[in-house]
């Protein structure tokens, strides 16, 4: 199965996200940006690029709760499919493998159409 | 299997990233070496089960958000990797207790000095334990 084949399924929304920026099967790279504080997105998938596998519904921005905000607006939380060798340098195992990861939209980017996810 | 795989840290300009990442938390250790992991079941502590239900009660009555109680946790950095869980936790609920003005230092240390002579629990003994390596 190619990758990213799977986008083509109706997408499961947990919780409305009227005002999505990025649509199931869209190519994205998370942003590449080391700022302090609490932030929900590891260190290492920074930079990386990826496809919307699902859009999981907007919520509270838990970098905002995280000291005391009310989180408003809600973000849109997406969840997102890398290949692991794309992820990880030294990646032995298959190609097909991925890891699927929930990113909130104002970490991510539209990518250009060149190196999506391989 | 993958413990010792790093990330590809090539930037778009081709530098390196320094050895120690910029503002990278002590819990953001995805793709760091490992080492052995330690499965077995510790069960609770006495203390434990109080701290947690504390924080659990805290939480549920919305005095603390848990995403408050992580920051805090994660801002205990070097400190972090030598604290046992709910000793984390617990420091974590602590430093959100004090920022909120839910109690004051002095509150607390005298709580803590009324508790400790209840038990007459000898001052040596009385400081939080610290375990030795790295997680």
């Amino acid at each position: 199965m190619k990758f990213g084949a799977s986008a083509t399924a109706s997408p499961s929304t947990y919780t409305p996200a009227p005002n999505h920026r990025f649509n199931v099967g869209d190519r994205v790279v998370v942003k590449r940006s080391f700022p302090p504080g609490h932030r929900r997105t590891p260190y290492y998938i920074r930079g990386k690029r990826g496809v919307i596998e699902r859009i999981c519904g907007a919520f509270p921005n838990p970098e905002e709760l995280a000291y005391g905000f009310d989180g408003q607006p809600r973000r849109v939380l997406y969840r997102v499919r890398f290949p692991q060798r794309h992820v990880w340098q030294q990646y032995d195992g298959p190609a097909r493998d991925v890891i699927e990861m929930e990113i909130y939209e104002h970490w991510l980017e539209p990518a250009s159409d060149q190196a999506g996810g391989e | 299997m993958y413990a010792i795989l790093k990330p590809d840290e090539t930037r778009s300009d081709g530098e390196r990233m320094s050895d120690k990442p910029i503002n990278k938390g002590p819990h953001d250790m995805g793709g760091e070496p490992a080492g052995a992991i330690d499965t077995t079941d510790h069960g609770m502590k006495f203390w434990e089960k109080q701290a947690n239900a504390l924080r659990s009660t805290l939480g549920a009555k919305k005095i603390v958000r848990l995403d408050e109680l992580r920051r805090a946790a994660e801002d205990l950095g070097e400190l972090y990797y030598k604290l046992a869980y709910f000793e984390r936790t617990t420091m974590a609920l602590r430093t959100m207790l004090l920022e909120k003005g839910v109690i004051t230092e002095p509150e607390l240390h005298a709580k803590m000095d009324e508790v400790r002579a209840r038990f007459d629990v000898p001052q040596a003994a009385s400081k939080p334990v610290q375990k030795s390596g790295h997680r």
